[in-house]
């Protein structure tokens, strides 16, 4: 099937988030759109989807224009998307969902569906027990289940929109491979990604956004420099690592055991010192978040000691942690870090000193005003955070951090940015750094941990099995640490 | 939790209520069908009952009165997503409270200092009484609406044992209420008219205060901070568990006002039923409302009207007098489908997708 | 924006409401006498409501020209906000000139509405207002003179027991539920004594209060298991003092069981109906001669304020025109108990039988009659405590 999109034109108000995109998908090829957060993908998958409308422009479907106006009528056409954030039932096995939608009458073939799940699984190469319940299955395998689901419906048109977040560069490998089996049986694939290694590995054919409207395109194979010059104009300079002489320590955490994630986190011993960045690396769910969050004081020990400048901190919460200069910030922004409904002027009055009864809105609108300038924020004072940008929420959440914190403990601060905007953040975490902050942060990417972190930590199975100077370690020993083959010191 | 529609435009929220009430309209038209109540008739009365003339439509205010102290004290506490489900309760010992208080003030010389002390005890009453539920939500996870429920019990409890215990009439042991205060401690009325303008300029002032202070102050935005996302919201540095109890402690004394104005404005003494069941239904205006204040008082306008004038179905009609009862219970489960469908079309919308697919085509891959 | 639709809203109300409130008055020459009816009860109670009812549409076919209307279930737990005076308001809208309250609870509401329409007349059934001179001057009161009813009720419980224990299913307690549990007994005792001379001490009589006139599930005590445990406990006869059934309805299912039990019910003449031959007959109110003399002398302009006590006429007690009180006997009453009976009835109606008579003592052994002394009107209407002899609370704990 061949879908064409013909100068689609996306306007929110003044915003134009679609100015007149246009774009071929031709069947049995793997189309990758590449743009940073904000460029416009998400609008035109919602419109080629049926969850939106365009303003104007046409959309052709072997030929024929069409209309998709709500997602009923995309799945009638037999086009199915695999959401960032996974649609599914946490709480039945993978076979229930599997059967969830398509099940019709009193009987509900459950023997058929086993045998279909399993031989769909099989032929693209995937291992998933039928059984399994949804909630213990990683990232990447609900991502497999829900693929196989689609297929499942006989879809002809998959889109994919940064399916490469969170998962493990196993699953990684092993999902590009069905992707390329897909495309080879005559489907298409449409992979949204702001990630240059991932559209370069797969895609036959790459089309470009930026600020709404297309960059520029490329068939395989890609050149790199030409790619980012299409997503970003101008080369974002990548950080430069400054090696920090690590000051006195400022957090300790003394044999802490703690329950939350997958593995929890067994008897760890850390301590961080003013001015480092230290990057904590391992599986999601290895134990590093739940370290984040014992740290900032969101969850309580079970068992150990936590000091902060000599001081003991247990149990005392968040509210002290912050009042002694630390922060947090999590992976989930609008989850758990902002707060969707809220203006970004009224996060700075949420963030200002609680001492007058009434709001003047003034000064949180000075300050709103300020940040977003001084963090090259794209929205206006007004506007809702949840309708920021994954990219400009990580900035708006850094502008509401204190001016200088002692402690900074972030949770893969540059997940789902673009390149542009993780240099961005990693630049300011920097200069924080150099200011004597403390930086501690998690990533799935060793890459970046490897390019700013003074120390890495690597976590496995809910304990430390590597504490070393970054620069002492090369990729492959961190890669196999990551993996579970590193001997504890 | 999320509140449903919070998300909402005005337009947005206007639409939906628009929608319910016309929901509860048709439901309402078959509900009298099956009675065999003539609907055109019976909708004729029930507004000429409401509205007919200037003493009904004072008996109509002065059941907006109540409903709308309780209906502002909702508003706090659906702002920071909790079900103050707890509110008949608070109004009820908001009404013990005035009547402790109201009693002093019989044959006592100064009589109108314990009639004004009466409105303050009935505020701090209710107020005790939900930051207990509200307690038991943040300190013993029990749901707000199991407390709630659980308190609402207790407060019932608290007036039958008072009216047939310690504050039965001489030599009377009744359920039907205690002694009736003398009338320097009612609620003084405008000739004429059936209600209080002191219980008006109350409500009027809650409407406004409760809208000033979900606006214009840090209390409001941090309420409706919290209730958006709790967590964030402990990031920002605010305690939700704090801002859960001073949510119910608002909700629960503009609750326990209305019970004062029960006592002093409308009964005159405190009943077993001195709440009227104007709690609940305050819940079920302030989500009619969906949760816009400004559309609160003209839906409490609605049901106060419905109430006072359902009397006339069985005066003119003759249709069996249970029937206003019935129209009220349809109302309310009319509301709740049209909220329940709302919440499980979003659900729908995303699974629509895929189901429409699997119609078309058995899966052959 | 929000508040310019709100704003909307308020306007198509101001249009509802104007429309509503300018249409003329409907009322037309020669219109009928039209009086209203307030009942604490259902209309169709089998009890003390449907005595109300029946008598109205009585007046309605006796007085030509006369119209009722009514509100039945007049009670803060059936119509929760509604009060008396909003009814009121209702009712003259209308075009009542006459209001009759039925119940107690009914009082304070009934003064409060009388004062508001003092064009009105008020006819608050078992209230005392005007003896206590709280009435305003379109107020009267009306009652009947139910101890002779209950006496006949307690003299044939008496005649019917086997074990010698008697329950009193009692309302709430006060002056006109004491009164009446009283003279239930002193008609029991004196069957017991005088008729069949049996021992006074192997007489039990045992008043429980369920706490309001009918049962409100969650404030009053269930009167269905107030009459249960009365006949699991040995009392084989369960008089009545409630507006409603449960007595009757209970030893009905117990007499399928196999018991032998019986009840006396209370209020309405038809309220042995379905009760099989478990009834032994029910003292009844007629209110239509009440009601009759005060809808005259409304509609006649010699209307008085006035408190009105109306017995039984004891040329014939079940007289639909001339008697306020009757006993209707029950299938279940043996001849015997009927033939003492009704020489009891001329008893009493020739005065040869007194029942409230000296010597009698309070239930605490205070005297409340002296030996011979005959009880005013007035201290049987606010009598203070039960006698002695009777088991259960005089007042409230």
């Amino acid at each position: 099937m061949q879908i064409e999109l013909k100068n689609i034109h996306k306007h929110y108000g003044p915003v134009r988030a679609n100015d007149g995109v246009s774009l071929t998908i031709r069947p049995g090829t793997i189309h990758g759109v590449l743009g940073e957060n904000g460029a416009g993908k998400s609008t035109l998958m919602k419109i080629l989807t049926g969850f939106t409308r365009k303003t104007s422009g046409t959309t052709l479907i072997d030929g024929h224009a069409l209309d998709i106006d709500s997602p009923a009528m995309a799945a009638q056409y037999k086009i199915g998307m695999l959401h960032q954030e996974p649609h599914d039932f946490p709480a039945l096995s993978a076979l229930d969902n599997f059967m969830i939608g398509r099940v019709s009458g009193i009987s509900s073939h459950r023997k058929s569906h086993r045998s279909e799940l399993i031989s769909i699984s099989t032929q693209l190469g995937f291992t998933l027990d039928p059984d399994a319940q949804v909630d213990r299955l990683t990232v990447g395998e609900r991502q497999q289940l829900e693929i196989m689901r689609l297929l499942a419906l006989n879809i002809r048109v998959l889109i994919l929109d940064e399916p490469t977040t969170g998962i493990s560069r196993t699953q990684k490998e092993i999902l590009f491979a069905s992707l390329k089996q897909l495309a080879s049986d005559g489907k298409s694939v449409l992979l949204v990604s702001h990630k240059l290694e991932d559209v370069m590995a797969l895609c036959d054919e790459v089309t470009v956004m930026r600020q709404g409207k297309v960059s520029g395109r490329m068939t395989a194979p890609f050149d790199v420099n030409q790619l980012l010059q299409m997503m970003f104009g101008t080369l974002p300079s990548p950080p430069v690592h400054q090696p920090a002489i690590p000051g006195k320590p400022i957090l300790a955490l003394k044999d802490i055991t703690a329950p939350g994630g997958r593995a929890g986190l067994n008897n760890c011993n850390i301590t961080i010192r003013e001015g480092e960045i230290v990057g904590l690396a391992g599986l999601e769910g290895s134990g590093q978040g739940v370290f984040l969050r014992v740290a900032a004081g969101l969850t309580n020990p079970t068992r150990g000691q936590i000091t902060f400048h000599d001081e003991p901190l247990n149990g005392s919460g968040y509210h002290d942690f912050k009042k002694r200069g630390g922060a947090f910030i999590p992976a989930s922004r609008i989850e758990e870090g902002l707060i969707p409904g809220l203006t970004i002027s009224e996060h700075f009055s949420l963030n200002e000193k609680q001492d007058r009864f009434f709001m003047t809105g003034k000064t949180a609108l000075n300050q709103a005003l300020k940040s977003i300038s001084r963090f090259n924020i794209k929205g206006r004072p007004g506007m809702d955070a949840a309708a920021l940008s994954g990219g400009n929420q990580q900035r708006l959440l850094l502008s509401l951090l204190p001016a200088s914190p002692t402690v900074l403990l972030l949770e893969n601060p540059t997940r789902g940015l673009d390149l542009g905007s993780g240099h961005w953040v990693w630049r300011h975490l920097q200069a924080q750094a150099a200011s004597g902050s403390a930086i501690v942060f998690s990533s799935s990417e060793l890459d970046e941990i490897m390019m700013v972190a003074d120390r890495t930590i690597v976590f496995y199975n809910g304990a430390v099995v590597m504490d070393t100077p970054t620069h002492q370690a090369d990729a492959d020993t961190l890669g196999r640490a990551v993996a579970g083959g590193a001997v504890p010191q | 939790m999320t509140i449903p529609g919070s998300h909402l435009s005005i337009w947005g929220r206007f639409r939906q209520m628009t929608v319910s009430l016309i929901a509860v309209f048709m439901f309402t038209t078959l509900v009298l069908y099956l009675a065999g109540a003539p609907p055109w008739p019976a909708y004729y009365h029930i507004t000429r009952g409401a509205l007919g003339s200037w003493i009904k439509f004072s008996h109509v205010i002065k059941a907006w009165i109540p409903l709308m102290l309780c209906s502002c004290g909702l508003l706090y506490t659906f702002r920071i997503g909790l079900w103050n489900i707890g509110v008949e309760g608070q109004v009820m010992i908001g009404a013990v409270l005035a009547t402790a208080v109201l009693r002093t003030g019989v044959d006592d010389s100064a009589p109108m200092v314990s009639f004004f002390l009466a409105f303050p005890a009935a505020i701090l009453g209710g107020s005790a009484w939900a930051i207990i539920a509200g307690w038991l939500k943040t300190r013993g996870e029990v749901h707000e609406i199991f407390a709630g429920l659980g308190m609402n019990f207790v407060a019932q409890g608290v007036i039958l044992w008072l009216i047939f215990g310690p504050w039965k009439r001489p030599g009377v042991a009744s359920m039907s209420g205690t002694a009736l205060f003398p009338d320097y401690l009612w609620l003084s009325y405008v000739p004429g008219f059936r209600l209080s303008p002191v219980g008006l300029v109350m409500a009027i002032m809650a409407l406004v205060a409760t809208a000033l202070m979900l606006r214009y102050t840090r209390i409001g935005l941090n309420l409706k901070a919290i209730g958006a996302n709790a967590r964030a919201a402990v990031l920002f540095g605010l305690r939700p568990g704090r801002y859960m109890l001073l949510a119910m402690a608002f909700g629960g004394g503009f609750a326990g006002l209305a019970g004062a104005v029960q006592v002093t404005g409308v009964y005159h003494r405190l009943i077993p039923a001195i709440s009227s069941n104007y709690g609940y239904l305050a819940l079920l205006v302030v989500m009619l409302a969906n949760y816009n204040i400004w559309l609160v008082p003209p839906v409490a306008l609605f049901f106060a009207g419905l109430n006072v004038g359902s009397i006339q179905l069985p005066i003119v009609l003759q249709v069996d007098s249970s029937l206003a009862g019935v129209i009220q219970g349809a109302l309310v489960l009319t509301v709740l489908a049209v909220h329940g469908f709302r919440e499980w079309r979003k659900i729908h919308r995303r699974r629509s997708t895929e189901n429409m697919a699997a119609k078309e085509a058995p899966a052959d891959v | 924006m929000c508040k310019n639709q709100s704003g909307v809203l308020w306007l198509a109300l101001a249009a509802i409401v104007a429309v509503f409130m300018f249409q003329p008055a409907a009322t037309m020459a020669g219109e009928p006498f039209t009086f209203g009816l307030l009942l604490v009860g259902p209309h169709n109670d089998h009890g003390w409501s449907q005595a109300h009812f029946d008598a109205a549409k009585y007046v309605e076919k006796k007085l030509p020209g006369t119209k009722m209307i009514y509100i039945d279930k007049v009670n803060p737990a059936d119509r929760p906000g509604v009060t008396i005076p909003q009814l009121v308001d209702d009712m003259v809208e209308k075009g009542a000139k006459l209001i009759i309250a039925n119940s107690d609870d009914m009082k304070d509401g009934t003064r409060e509405a009388a004062k508001m329409h003092p064009d009105v007349h008020f006819l608050h059934i078992s209230g005392d207002d005007v003896l206590t001179g709280k009435a305003p001057k379109n107020m009267s009161n009306l009652m009947g003179r139910m101890e002779y009813g209950k006496m006949m009720a307690g003299f044939v419980a008496a005649m019917t027991t086997q074990t010698g224990k008697i329950g009193y299913l009692g309302p709430l307690i006060n002056e006109e539920t004491r009164r009446l549990s009283a003279s239930c007994y002193l008609g029991a005792r004196y069957a017991w004594e005088k008729v069949l001379h049996k021992k006074p001490e192997d007489l039990k009589f045992k008043v429980t209060w369920i706490g309001f006139w009918f049962n409100i599930p969650g404030v009053t005590a269930d009167p269905t298991q107030v009459a249960q445990s009365f006949y699991d406990t040995g009392y084989d006869v369960v008089i009545s003092g409630i507006d409603t059934t449960e007595a009757i309805v209970v030893a009905q299912q117990k007499k399928q069981a196999g018991k032998s039990v019986w009840a006396v019910p209370y209020d309405y003449v038809g309220a042995c109906e379905g009760g099989g031959d478990t009834c032994l007959g029910v003292p009844y109110f007629n209110w239509a001669p009440g009601y009759i003399s005060m809808i005259k002398a409304s509609m006649n302009g010699t209307w008085t304020s006035k408190w009105e006590w109306l017995g039984p006429d004891w040329a014939d007690i079940n007289n639909a025109d001339t008697s306020s009180i009757g006993f209707a006997p029950g299938a279940a009453l043996s001849a015997a108990a009927r033939k003492a009976l009704d020489q009891f009835i001329a008893d009493l109606g020739s005065g040869h039988v007194q029942l409230f008579k000296g010597p009698l003592n309070y239930q605490d052994g205070s005297v409340f009659l002296k030996d011979g002394e005959k009880a005013t009107d007035q201290q049987i209407w606010y009598l203070k405590q039960l006698l002695q002899g009777m088991d259960g609370q005089s007042s409230a704990k």
